[in-house]
Protein backbone atom coordinates (compact mmCIF):
# COMPACT_ATOMS: atom_id res chain seq x y z
CA UNK A 1 0.00 0.00 0.00
CA UNK A 2 2.98 2.29 1.08
CA UNK A 3 4.60 1.70 -2.18
CA UNK A 4 1.44 2.29 -4.27
CA UNK A 5 0.81 5.69 -1.96
CA UNK A 6 4.49 6.54 -2.79
CA UNK A 7 4.69 5.59 -6.60
CA UNK A 8 1.59 7.93 -7.51
CA UNK A 9 2.79 10.93 -5.49
CA UNK A 10 5.67 10.35 -8.03
CA UNK A 11 3.93 10.62 -10.85
CA UNK A 12 1.56 13.15 -9.52
CA UNK A 13 5.13 15.11 -9.28
CA UNK A 14 5.92 14.84 -12.37
CA UNK A 15 2.26 15.44 -13.76
CA UNK A 16 2.89 18.85 -12.32
CA UNK A 17 6.15 19.26 -13.61
CA UNK A 18 4.52 18.53 -16.97
CA UNK A 19 2.07 21.56 -16.58
CA UNK A 20 4.02 24.21 -14.96
CA UNK A 21 7.06 23.09 -18.17
CA UNK A 22 4.55 23.57 -20.71
CA UNK A 23 2.93 26.91 -19.19
CA UNK A 24 6.45 27.99 -18.89
CA UNK A 25 7.27 27.02 -22.46
CA UNK A 26 4.13 28.96 -23.43
CA UNK A 27 4.99 32.49 -22.07
CA UNK A 28 9.05 32.10 -23.00
CA UNK A 29 11.17 32.04 -25.67
CA UNK A 30 11.31 28.92 -27.60
CA UNK A 31 14.39 26.69 -27.05
CA UNK A 32 16.35 26.65 -30.37
CA UNK A 33 19.44 23.77 -30.03
CA UNK A 34 19.85 23.40 -34.14
CA UNK A 35 23.11 24.20 -35.83
CA UNK A 36 23.83 27.64 -36.17
CA UNK A 37 24.17 29.06 -39.68
CA UNK A 38 27.95 29.23 -40.05
CA UNK A 39 30.09 30.21 -42.91
CA UNK A 40 33.67 28.50 -43.57
CA UNK A 41 36.64 29.82 -45.13
CA UNK A 42 38.44 32.81 -45.17
CA UNK A 43 37.34 34.08 -48.57
CA UNK A 44 35.26 37.73 -47.99
CA UNK A 45 35.05 39.21 -44.83
CA UNK A 46 33.79 42.50 -42.89
CA UNK A 47 36.29 43.25 -40.80
CA UNK A 48 35.74 45.36 -37.75
CA UNK A 49 36.16 48.75 -39.61
CA UNK A 50 34.64 48.41 -43.01
CA UNK A 51 34.66 52.01 -43.65
CA UNK A 52 38.21 52.25 -43.60
CA UNK A 53 38.55 54.54 -41.32
CA UNK A 54 40.45 54.00 -37.72
CA UNK A 55 39.79 50.84 -36.49
CA UNK A 56 38.22 50.99 -32.88
CA UNK A 57 40.97 50.76 -30.67
CA UNK A 58 40.29 47.56 -27.92
CA UNK A 59 43.02 48.01 -25.32
CA UNK A 60 43.53 45.52 -23.19
CA UNK A 61 43.79 46.66 -19.90
CA UNK A 62 46.92 44.32 -18.45
CA UNK A 63 50.31 43.75 -19.93
CA UNK A 64 49.77 41.70 -23.13
CA UNK A 65 51.36 38.67 -24.40
CA UNK A 66 51.82 39.14 -27.78
CA UNK A 67 53.63 37.32 -30.57
CA UNK A 68 52.70 39.02 -33.70
CA UNK A 69 53.80 36.57 -36.11
CA UNK A 70 54.97 38.12 -39.33
CA UNK A 71 53.59 35.36 -42.28
CA UNK A 72 57.68 34.01 -42.94
CA UNK A 73 57.43 33.04 -39.66
CA UNK A 74 54.36 30.72 -39.17
CA UNK A 75 54.53 27.71 -37.61
CA UNK A 76 54.70 23.79 -40.24
CA UNK A 77 51.96 23.19 -42.19
CA UNK A 78 50.87 20.32 -40.37
CA UNK A 79 49.53 22.97 -37.33
CA UNK A 80 47.94 25.32 -39.76
CA UNK A 81 46.43 22.97 -41.70
CA UNK A 82 45.23 20.39 -39.41
CA UNK A 83 42.20 18.50 -39.75
CA UNK A 84 39.25 19.97 -38.38
CA UNK A 85 35.64 19.29 -38.44
CA UNK A 86 33.96 20.04 -41.59
CA UNK A 87 32.52 23.42 -41.77
CA UNK A 88 34.93 24.95 -39.35
CA UNK A 89 38.21 26.95 -39.69
CA UNK A 90 41.66 25.55 -39.64
CA UNK A 91 44.14 27.29 -37.99
CA UNK A 92 45.43 29.29 -40.80
CA UNK A 93 41.98 30.22 -41.73
CA UNK A 94 41.74 32.01 -38.58
CA UNK A 95 45.01 32.90 -38.65
CA UNK A 96 44.14 34.41 -41.81
CA UNK A 97 41.27 36.34 -40.70
CA UNK A 98 42.55 37.38 -37.44
CA UNK A 99 45.44 39.27 -39.68
CA UNK A 100 41.80 40.71 -41.24
CA UNK A 101 41.08 42.51 -38.33
CA UNK A 102 37.85 40.56 -38.15
CA UNK A 103 35.52 40.12 -34.37
CA UNK A 104 37.11 37.28 -32.17
CA UNK A 105 35.03 36.04 -29.62
CA UNK A 106 36.10 33.36 -26.78
CA UNK A 107 33.32 30.95 -25.79
CA UNK A 108 35.09 28.82 -22.88
CA UNK A 109 35.02 29.43 -19.68
CA UNK A 110 35.55 32.87 -17.65
CA UNK A 111 38.76 31.67 -15.86
CA UNK A 112 40.40 30.19 -18.98
CA UNK A 113 39.64 33.73 -20.77
CA UNK A 114 40.76 35.52 -18.14
CA UNK A 115 44.01 33.49 -18.08
CA UNK A 116 44.98 33.89 -22.06
CA UNK A 117 42.75 34.61 -24.77
CA UNK A 118 43.25 35.19 -28.41
CA UNK A 119 44.25 39.29 -28.65
CA UNK A 120 41.04 41.36 -29.01
CA UNK A 121 38.40 38.92 -28.12
CA UNK A 122 35.51 39.13 -26.01
CA UNK A 123 34.69 37.05 -24.05
CA UNK A 124 31.32 35.61 -24.76
CA UNK A 125 29.71 32.16 -23.56
CA UNK A 126 26.27 31.58 -23.97
CA UNK A 127 25.37 31.13 -20.34
CA UNK A 128 26.29 34.90 -20.43
CA UNK A 129 23.20 35.51 -21.99
CA UNK A 130 20.96 34.41 -18.81
CA UNK A 131 23.58 34.98 -16.43
CA UNK A 132 24.29 38.38 -17.18
CA UNK A 133 22.39 39.69 -20.20
CA UNK A 134 23.72 43.32 -19.67
CA UNK A 135 27.33 42.48 -20.38
CA UNK A 136 26.31 39.90 -23.20
CA UNK A 137 24.29 42.66 -25.18
CA UNK A 138 27.20 45.11 -24.18
CA UNK A 139 29.29 42.54 -26.41
CA UNK A 140 26.63 42.32 -29.06
CA UNK A 141 25.96 45.77 -29.51
CA UNK A 142 29.77 46.23 -30.06
CA UNK A 143 30.06 44.47 -33.41
CA UNK A 144 27.87 45.40 -35.86
CA UNK A 145 25.53 42.62 -37.16
CA UNK A 146 26.96 42.19 -40.94
CA UNK A 147 30.78 41.76 -38.94
CA UNK A 148 32.35 38.77 -39.88
CA UNK A 149 32.48 37.19 -36.42
CA UNK A 150 35.35 34.26 -35.64
CA UNK A 151 33.94 32.11 -32.38
CA UNK A 152 36.28 29.70 -30.59
CA UNK A 153 36.39 27.59 -27.69
CA UNK A 154 38.55 24.39 -26.44
CA UNK A 155 38.46 23.22 -30.12
CA UNK A 156 37.36 20.16 -31.65
CA UNK A 157 33.73 19.38 -31.22
CA UNK A 158 33.20 21.77 -27.91
CA UNK A 159 29.46 22.64 -28.15
CA UNK A 160 30.01 26.23 -26.57
CA UNK A 161 31.18 28.03 -29.81
CA UNK A 162 28.17 26.72 -31.60
CA UNK A 163 26.01 27.73 -28.78
CA UNK A 164 27.33 31.25 -28.98
CA UNK A 165 27.00 31.65 -32.83
CA UNK A 166 23.14 30.20 -32.22
CA UNK A 167 22.81 33.11 -30.19
CA UNK A 168 24.39 35.47 -32.28
CA UNK A 169 22.79 34.26 -35.16
CA UNK A 170 19.67 34.60 -33.37
CA UNK A 171 20.86 38.53 -32.94
CA UNK A 172 21.03 39.04 -36.47
CA UNK A 173 24.58 38.35 -37.25
CA UNK A 174 24.72 36.68 -40.81
CA UNK A 175 29.14 35.83 -41.03
CA UNK A 176 29.62 33.63 -38.12
CA UNK A 177 32.40 31.57 -38.34
CA UNK A 178 33.86 28.76 -35.80
CA UNK A 179 37.12 27.58 -35.36
CA UNK A 180 38.02 24.26 -35.91
CA UNK A 181 40.86 24.10 -33.36
CA UNK A 182 41.16 25.59 -30.12
CA UNK A 183 42.82 28.27 -27.65
CA UNK A 184 45.43 25.63 -27.02
CA UNK A 185 46.26 25.41 -30.88
CA UNK A 186 46.76 29.12 -31.22
CA UNK A 187 49.15 29.19 -28.43
CA UNK A 188 51.35 26.23 -29.87
CA UNK A 189 51.07 28.48 -33.12
CA UNK A 190 52.41 31.39 -31.26
CA UNK A 191 49.72 33.56 -32.36
CA UNK A 192 48.85 37.14 -30.04
CA UNK A 193 47.17 36.66 -27.35
CA UNK A 194 46.39 38.69 -24.58
CA UNK A 195 45.49 38.11 -20.62
CA UNK A 196 43.05 39.96 -18.27
CA UNK A 197 39.83 41.34 -19.84
CA UNK A 198 39.04 43.36 -22.57
CA UNK A 199 36.65 46.41 -21.81
CA UNK B 1 14.63 -3.28 9.55
CA UNK B 2 11.29 -2.33 11.47
CA UNK B 3 12.17 -2.09 15.14
CA UNK B 4 9.22 -0.80 17.32
CA UNK B 5 9.60 2.98 17.87
CA UNK B 6 9.17 4.84 20.59
CA UNK B 7 8.67 8.45 20.78
CA UNK B 8 11.98 9.56 21.88
CA UNK B 9 13.86 7.58 18.90
CA UNK B 10 10.90 8.95 16.41
CA UNK B 11 11.07 12.43 17.33
CA UNK B 12 14.76 12.76 17.69
CA UNK B 13 15.24 10.82 14.43
CA UNK B 14 13.22 12.96 13.20
CA UNK B 15 14.54 16.27 14.13
CA UNK B 16 18.11 15.29 13.74
CA UNK B 17 17.91 12.99 10.48
CA UNK B 18 14.70 13.54 8.36
CA UNK B 19 14.44 17.14 9.11
CA UNK B 20 18.00 18.34 8.09
CA UNK B 21 18.43 15.61 5.17
CA UNK B 22 14.99 17.44 4.09
CA UNK B 23 15.90 20.68 4.16
CA UNK B 24 19.44 20.19 2.19
CA UNK B 25 17.72 18.15 -0.14
CA UNK B 26 14.53 19.62 -0.77
CA UNK B 27 17.13 23.20 -0.83
CA UNK B 28 20.05 21.92 -3.38
CA UNK B 29 17.28 20.86 -5.50
CA UNK B 30 15.34 24.38 -4.90
CA UNK B 31 18.28 25.96 -5.65
CA UNK B 32 18.75 23.83 -8.84
CA UNK B 33 15.94 24.60 -10.60
CA UNK B 34 16.37 28.42 -9.55
CA UNK B 35 19.07 28.85 -11.45
CA UNK B 36 17.73 26.36 -14.14
CA UNK B 37 14.35 27.92 -14.81
CA UNK B 38 15.03 31.16 -16.06
CA UNK B 39 18.57 29.69 -18.50
CA UNK B 40 16.16 27.37 -20.07
CA UNK B 41 18.09 28.20 -23.83
CA UNK B 42 20.82 27.22 -21.78
CA UNK B 43 20.01 23.93 -19.85
CA UNK B 44 19.21 22.53 -23.00
CA UNK B 45 22.21 23.34 -24.61
CA UNK B 46 23.74 21.75 -21.63
CA UNK B 47 21.63 18.82 -22.21
CA UNK B 48 22.40 18.39 -25.89
CA UNK B 49 26.20 18.67 -24.73
CA UNK B 50 25.82 15.56 -22.89
CA UNK B 51 25.64 13.42 -25.98
CA UNK B 52 23.08 11.04 -24.34
CA UNK B 53 20.23 11.96 -27.07
CA UNK B 54 21.26 12.17 -30.52
CA UNK B 55 20.11 16.33 -31.72
CA UNK B 56 19.56 15.31 -35.18
CA UNK B 57 16.72 12.72 -34.27
CA UNK B 58 15.83 13.97 -30.50
CA UNK B 59 16.15 17.71 -30.44
CA UNK B 60 12.20 17.77 -28.74
CA UNK B 61 13.08 15.32 -26.64
CA UNK B 62 15.61 17.59 -25.59
CA UNK B 63 13.65 20.63 -25.29
CA UNK B 64 11.16 18.96 -23.30
CA UNK B 65 13.85 17.38 -20.68
CA UNK B 66 15.19 21.11 -20.78
CA UNK B 67 11.97 22.70 -19.57
CA UNK B 68 10.17 19.73 -17.44
CA UNK B 69 13.94 18.71 -15.24
CA UNK B 70 13.82 22.13 -13.64
CA UNK B 71 9.92 22.29 -12.78
CA UNK B 72 10.19 18.78 -11.34
CA UNK B 73 13.86 19.59 -9.29
CA UNK B 74 11.10 22.70 -7.77
CA UNK B 75 8.00 20.78 -7.08
CA UNK B 76 10.22 17.75 -5.78
CA UNK B 77 12.20 19.99 -3.78
CA UNK B 78 9.40 22.04 -2.25
CA UNK B 79 7.29 18.70 -1.89
CA UNK B 80 10.48 17.19 0.28
CA UNK B 81 11.32 20.76 1.77
CA UNK B 82 7.63 20.65 3.46
CA UNK B 83 7.43 16.96 3.87
CA UNK B 84 4.26 16.69 2.09
CA UNK B 85 4.35 13.51 -0.24
CA UNK B 86 8.25 13.41 1.34
CA UNK B 87 8.48 9.90 -0.09
CA UNK B 88 7.59 10.38 -3.52
CA UNK B 89 9.61 13.44 -3.80
CA UNK B 90 12.87 11.86 -2.00
CA UNK B 91 11.89 8.80 -4.59
CA UNK B 92 11.58 10.98 -7.49
CA UNK B 93 15.13 12.82 -6.34
CA UNK B 94 17.13 10.26 -6.27
CA UNK B 95 15.52 8.47 -9.71
CA UNK B 96 16.84 11.97 -11.43
CA UNK B 97 20.19 11.80 -9.52
CA UNK B 98 20.90 8.39 -10.98
CA UNK B 99 19.87 9.42 -14.53
CA UNK B 100 22.27 12.04 -13.60
CA UNK B 101 25.18 9.98 -13.11
CA UNK B 102 24.14 8.02 -15.95
CA UNK B 103 24.45 11.27 -17.78
CA UNK B 104 28.08 12.28 -16.51
CA UNK B 105 29.51 8.70 -17.03
CA UNK B 106 28.44 9.05 -20.39
CA UNK B 107 30.23 12.28 -21.20
CA UNK B 108 33.69 10.82 -18.82
CA UNK B 109 33.45 7.46 -20.59
CA UNK B 110 33.09 9.72 -23.85
CA UNK B 111 35.66 12.08 -23.72
CA UNK B 112 33.25 14.72 -24.29
CA UNK B 113 34.02 18.45 -23.27
CA UNK B 114 30.54 19.28 -21.65
CA UNK B 115 29.09 21.62 -19.01
CA UNK B 116 27.21 20.25 -16.41
CA UNK B 117 25.11 23.03 -15.58
CA UNK B 118 24.00 21.19 -12.50
CA UNK B 119 23.13 23.85 -10.67
CA UNK B 120 22.55 26.29 -13.85
CA UNK B 121 25.75 28.87 -13.89
CA UNK B 122 26.68 28.21 -9.93
CA UNK B 123 28.99 25.79 -9.06
CA UNK B 124 28.65 23.95 -5.90
CA UNK B 125 31.76 21.63 -4.71
CA UNK B 126 32.51 20.83 -8.31
CA UNK B 127 33.64 23.20 -11.06
CA UNK B 128 31.62 23.99 -14.28
CA UNK B 129 33.14 21.35 -16.59
CA UNK B 130 32.15 17.37 -16.26
CA UNK B 131 34.39 15.11 -14.25
CA UNK B 132 34.52 12.84 -11.38
CA UNK B 133 33.42 15.08 -9.09
CA UNK B 134 30.20 15.82 -9.74
CA UNK B 135 29.33 11.62 -10.00
CA UNK B 136 30.74 11.99 -6.28
CA UNK B 137 28.70 14.55 -5.01
CA UNK B 138 25.68 13.07 -6.69
CA UNK B 139 26.75 9.61 -5.26
CA UNK B 140 26.42 11.59 -1.77
CA UNK B 141 23.65 13.13 -2.32
CA UNK B 142 21.72 9.44 -3.27
CA UNK B 143 22.49 8.84 0.21
CA UNK B 144 19.58 10.79 1.90
CA UNK B 145 17.73 10.53 -0.97
CA UNK B 146 17.50 6.75 -0.21
CA UNK B 147 17.10 7.31 3.58
CA UNK B 148 14.37 9.22 3.02
CA UNK B 149 12.63 7.10 0.97
CA UNK B 150 13.08 4.18 3.29
CA UNK B 151 12.02 6.11 6.64
CA UNK B 152 9.85 8.41 5.26
CA UNK B 153 9.82 12.64 5.86
CA UNK B 154 9.39 11.78 9.76
CA UNK B 155 7.09 13.50 12.36
CA UNK B 156 8.35 17.21 11.69
CA UNK B 157 6.37 17.28 8.12
CA UNK B 158 3.08 17.79 6.86
CA UNK B 159 2.86 14.46 5.67
CA UNK B 160 2.86 13.60 9.34
CA UNK B 161 0.13 16.40 10.39
CA UNK B 162 -1.83 15.90 7.50
CA UNK B 163 -2.04 12.35 7.97
CA UNK B 164 -4.85 12.76 11.47
CA UNK B 165 -7.61 9.57 11.23
CA UNK B 166 -5.33 7.91 8.31
CA UNK B 167 -2.29 7.63 10.28
CA UNK B 168 0.94 6.77 9.13
CA UNK B 169 2.74 3.60 9.77
CA UNK B 170 5.02 5.48 12.38
CA UNK B 171 2.12 7.03 13.96
CA UNK B 172 0.08 4.12 14.51
CA UNK B 173 3.78 2.40 15.87
CA UNK B 174 3.91 5.35 18.16
CA UNK B 175 0.33 5.25 19.46
CA UNK B 176 0.04 1.58 20.03
CA UNK B 177 2.90 1.27 22.16
CA UNK B 178 1.79 4.41 24.14
CA UNK B 179 -1.42 2.10 25.07
CA UNK B 180 0.86 -1.05 25.58
CA UNK B 181 -1.02 -2.97 22.44
CA UNK B 182 1.36 -5.25 20.57
CA UNK B 183 2.41 -3.51 17.50
CA UNK B 184 2.66 -5.36 13.89
CA UNK B 185 5.16 -4.45 12.07
CA UNK B 186 5.24 -5.84 9.00
CA UNK B 187 5.69 -3.36 6.40
CA UNK B 188 3.64 -4.44 3.88
CA UNK B 189 0.99 -3.57 5.86
CA UNK B 190 1.65 -0.01 6.34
Amino acid sequence: MRLIHTFTGLLTIIGAAFLFATAHALITDPVNIDPPPTNTGDGSVTPRDPGGNEPDVIESPVPVTTNDTPDSDLPDDALLDAPVPEGMLTLRESHSLFMQDVYFIDARHEHEYEEGHIQYAFWLPSTLFDTDSDRAYGVVDSMPPDATVVIYCVGGECDSSKNTARRLASHGFTDLRIMGVGYAEWVEAGFPISEGVEP
Amino acid sequence: MNKPLTPLTSHTESALLQLPLRLLLGGLMMYAAYNKIPAIQSFAEAIKGFGVLDVESHSELIIIAAFVIPWFELIAGLLLLIGLRGRSAALGIGLLLIMFIAGLLNVIFGDIDADCSCFGDANIVCGSSVGWCQVIRNLILLIPAGYLVWRGPGRLSLDHILSGSNQSPDTHAYQAQSSGSVVDQDPSRA
